[in-house]
């Protein structure tokens, strides 16, 4: 075991951390401050991928194409987020958590039977776009130089919200409804209104990250469960609602999944599940996560 | 969406007559109707085993469990597995059918237990997706997508007929003991744990103790549906532990009533015929049961019974109302 | 004495709600805790159940160290509580809530088979007539008023059969009429049970009409502790409450 081979899979480890970090933070963001759960969070990514791919085949443009494609994706993704919070979820704020699951659950249901009807049951992919078709040398070890497309983007991702959660004065009001959301709404900020744009800016950030997840080649029903159960691990194990929590999570379960496929490729799964396992004897809210009590 | 353990002297009584009328009907069915309705009726019975035992964590622990279908498709498994490849007697291969759902539902209860609400209900859809994901991916063992086939019963079950009047036993002694441990002093305790957990446990109830023998009872009576099921159909494939499975109970318990013992029941048997009615004109059936969940949802949220139950009691209340006059 | 608090404290974060507090509860007694908003007195109960881990010092129940034990151990040796907001189970009936109380105190919660409304039927009778519930019985919690929703309470803290009760504000937004009961209930359970009571309150005519002992919190330490005589002689308590229920 090489140190080469080490540090190619750490890498890739990272790109994968950054990819889940993609997917995961609105999921985190969504339940910070609506404290709503979104289990169709990985629905709305898969969308975003099978959207993308057929505006890229639509549009047919040689480099710009893919780019374009993986905006308009997000952009779509976000009015679907609109459709759900406001024709769905609003309607459920009053009600218990478990009418909330119940209904994002039945948005599964209905977003994956939606894909199988439009784009049947194939596996898709789009060619890696430039600049980034090729591999970078790592000490040796080629590494697409497209998962420094993903890591840039992850890490302009945390640049972007931390600028929004503790630069903005919609950040103030982001952290300030997190903590305590009857004092932000006595303060005479619409709360509805403030609801409906985080779930949309999760959808389409969700959009995105599923968008560009296509020239990984793994477009494909299935990929919403895929993604949301190592989102829900990123988050147990980095913390409900807390961004910090959900990069440090995102780190550590792309490191476990890029070691785990150089241990034995089958139990990737396993082994992420071996850590979440750990976090919940120890700490069962997670790294960053604030206990009940 | 509550249920409660100890009802009305009187209710009860109403209700034991019609029960009684079904238990007889039931075991009258095989000679009404077609085979074609022997095995949608076999398949309602075991399903609504799984949607009872389910309603153990639902209605009256208050818990979501997603990831049920993982302990019916282990159970499935086992009697799969020791029926073809070791040539087990039938009736312990059930037996560890249900063991083994028990175990697992143990081990994987441990670590969902620690959580309650909305994270205990994503880590059973995560665990759940990892049992099917072994099961799915570990070919040389389970066969991976080949499923199992070849799952015989004995001799003497061998006709549909035979084999009805076994599930249908099974099924109304499975019932019997769930609505027991319900009534116990254990099934108090469950209730008093979703109707103030902090209370409960200032009572010096260990809450996730408790909250673990549920489960894994739970799991075993989901176990024991799929081991009675597999040897039916004549084998067992990875679709039996996928998320939407585990939805099967969900929409069952809330469409016909999680707060009575029966709503399960009344709820599985009207979304098994639709299913098998729907099957026959569409493959999209996740459509339909995102669809009725949302449905049930906004405009049936105490599922059917809970609805006859508040109509009984509006009724109730207007002739109070007019007697006083 | 029943229950010591050694140098006992509580920080949440820089906020130090409980501060070094040191007090001793006699068995069979009637204590007060009594102090102004925020000195501390809930944060000071939380700590004796176990509700909250105290940042440093010690808690003992029957000379034994129970700092470290969890609030369902705490239950079962024999310390119990009830809520300011009153915790009941609101779709139980008064009977069933009851009879939750005694099931887990007599260790039946793990009985499987039995039908559970056959058990300690004249235990649960005895406690609803001391509370005075007993026309409730079938009706559900979250349908009885508030003054009966103390006494179901008080109700369901007897059916752990405790040793320490403790009362968190028990009067608090009743009548005249119901705090009168109350109060009259508390001495009762005092005498005929032997019950150690320790309560808070905000009415000074209940503390000093019932208490035989009082302790006084502010803004988390303990300023004065004795009999309700010396507690209202005390000068540093007089300019704590200028003379008034806070």
């Amino acid at each position: 075991m090489s140190f080469d081979i080490l540090f190619s899979q750490f890498m890739s480890g990272i790109a994968r951390g950054a990819l889940l970090f993609l997917v995961a933070s609105g999921l985190s963001l969504t339940f910070g401050v609506l404290r709503v759960l979104n289990f169709a969070h990985g629905s709305l990514y898969m969308l975003g991928a099978f959207l993308s791919y057929s505006i890229w085949n639509f549009l047919l443009m040689p480099v710009l194409g893919f780019y374009l494609a993986a905006v308009i994706a997000a952009l779509i993704m976000g009015g679907v987020g609109v459709i759900i919070e406001f024709g769905l979820l609003r309607r459920l704020y009053a009600r218990g958590w478990p009418e909330q699951l119940l209904a994002t659950y039945a948005i599964i249901l209905i977003i994956t039977d939606l894909v199988k009807w439009a784009w049947g049951g194939q596996f898709l992919s789009i060619p890696r776009p430039k600049p980034f078709t090729g591999a970078v040398l790592l000490f040796d070890f080629p590494f697409p130089s497209y998962n420094f497309f993903i890591i840039l983007l992850g890490l302009g991702l945390v640049v972007f919200l931390w600028w929004l959660v503790y630069k903005t004065r919609l950040g103030d009001i982001i952290r300030a409804a997190a903590q305590d959301r009857e004092m932000v709404s006595a303060l005479g900020i619409p709360i509805p209104w403030l609801f409906t744009w985080i779930f949309v800016l999760g959808a389409a950030i969700a959009g995105l990250s599923g968008a560009v997840t296509a020239p990984f080649g793994s477009v494909a029903l299935g990929m919403d469960i895929e993604i949301i159960i190592e989102c829900f691990a990123v988050v147990v194990i980095g913390g409900m609602g807390s961004l910090p929590g959900t990069l440090l999570g995102s780190f550590i379960v792309g490191q476990v999944y890029a070691f785990g496929i150089l241990l034995k490729p089958e139990l990737a799964l396993a082994f992420i599940f071996m850590v979440m396992a750990v976090v919940l004897i120890i700490r069962p809210w997670g790294i960053f996560g604030r206990p009940e009590r | 969406m509550d249920a409660r353990p100890i009802e009305e002297k009187d209710s009860w009584f109403k209700r034991g007559w019609w029960l009684l009328a079904l238990i007889i009907a039931s075991f009258l069915a095989p000679m009404v109707l077609s085979e074609f309705y022997l095995t949608v009726l076999i398949e309602a019975l075991v399903m609504s085993l799984m949607a009872l035992s389910f309603n153990l964590l639902f209605g009256y622990m208050g818990q979501l469990s997603f990831g049920q279908a993982a302990f019916y498709g282990l159970g499935g498994y086992t009697v799969a597995m020791l029926v073809t490849k070791a040539h087990f007697n039938f009736w312990l291969s059930i037996v560890a059918g249900v063991l083994v759902a028990a175990l697992v539902g143990l081990v994987v209860g441990i670590f969902c237990v620690r959580l309650r609400g909305i994270y205990f209900a994503v880590l059973t859809l995560a665990f759940g997706q990892l049992i099917f994901t072994i099961v799915f991916k570990w070919h040389d063992f389970t066969g991976g997508d080949d499923g199992i086939q070849g799952v015989f019963p004995p001799e003497l079950l061998k006709s549909p007929t035979a084999y009805y009047y076994f599930i249908l036993i099974v099924f109304l002694v499975s019932a019997f003991i769930l609505w027991k441990i319900i009534h116990s002093p254990f099934g108090q305790t469950v209730v008093a744990m979703r109707e103030n957990s902090e209370r409960t446990e200032f009572l010096g109830i260990h809450l996730a103790k408790y909250q673990l023998i549920a489960f894994v009872i739970a799991a075993a009576f989901c176990g024991l549906a799929g081991a009675i099921w597999v040897p039916f159909y004549r084998s067992v494939a990875p679709s039996y532990l996928t998320w939407i499975k585990s939805g099967e109970p969900v929409m069952a318990a809330i469409l016909g009533g999680p707060s009575l013992f029966f709503g399960p029941v009344l709820g599985m048997f009207v979304m098994t015929f639709f299913h098998a009615w729907v099957l026959g004109f569409t493959v999209y059936w996740p459509v339909v049961m995102g669809a009725l969940i949302l449905a049930i949802i906004f405009f049936l949220p105490g599922g059917i019974l809970g609805f006859a139950q508040e109509k009984l009691k509006q009724r109730k209340e207007r002739n109070n109302q007019a007697a006083k006059k | 004495m029943l229950l010591e608090t050694q140098e006992i404290s509580k920080e949440f974060g820089k906020l130090r709600a409980v501060s070094r507090v040191s007090l001793e509860i006699a068995k069979g007694d009637i204590h007060a805790i009594i102090g102004p908003n925020g000195a501390g007195k809930s944060t000071y109960f939380n700590l004796i159940t176990g509700y909250h881990r105290a940042t440093s010092g010690r808690v003992l129940f029957r000379g034994q160290e129970i700092t470290g034990l969890p609030a369902h151990r705490r239950c079962r040796l024999g310390i119990t509580r009830s809520f300011q907001i009153t915790s009941i189970y609101p779709k139980l009936t008064v009977y069933e809530s009851v009879l939750m109380a005694l099931l887990a105190q007599r260790k039946e919660t793990l009985n499987f088979f039995s039908s559970a409304k056959k058990f300690f039927k004249e235990e649960v009778w005895r406690i609803l007539e001391d509370v005075g519930l007993t026309d409730q019985a079938k009706t559900l919690g979250d349908s009885i008023s508030h003054g009966d929703k103390k006494r179901l309470e008080l109700a369901v803290t007897l059916g752990t059969e405790p040793e320490l009760l403790l009362l968190d504000e028990p009067t608090c937004g009743m009548s005249l009429e119901e705090t009168e009961i109350i109060m009259g209930l508390i001495k009762k359970l005092s005498a005929e049970r032997g019950l150690t009571i320790l309560f808070t309150e905000h009415d000074m005519s209940v503390v000093f009409g019932i208490a035989r002992r009082i302790s006084v919190l502010h803004q988390g330490a303990l300023i004065a502790d004795g009999s309700p005589e010396e507690v209202r002689a005390s000068e540093e308590v007089q300019k704590v409450y200028l003379g008034g229920s806070a």
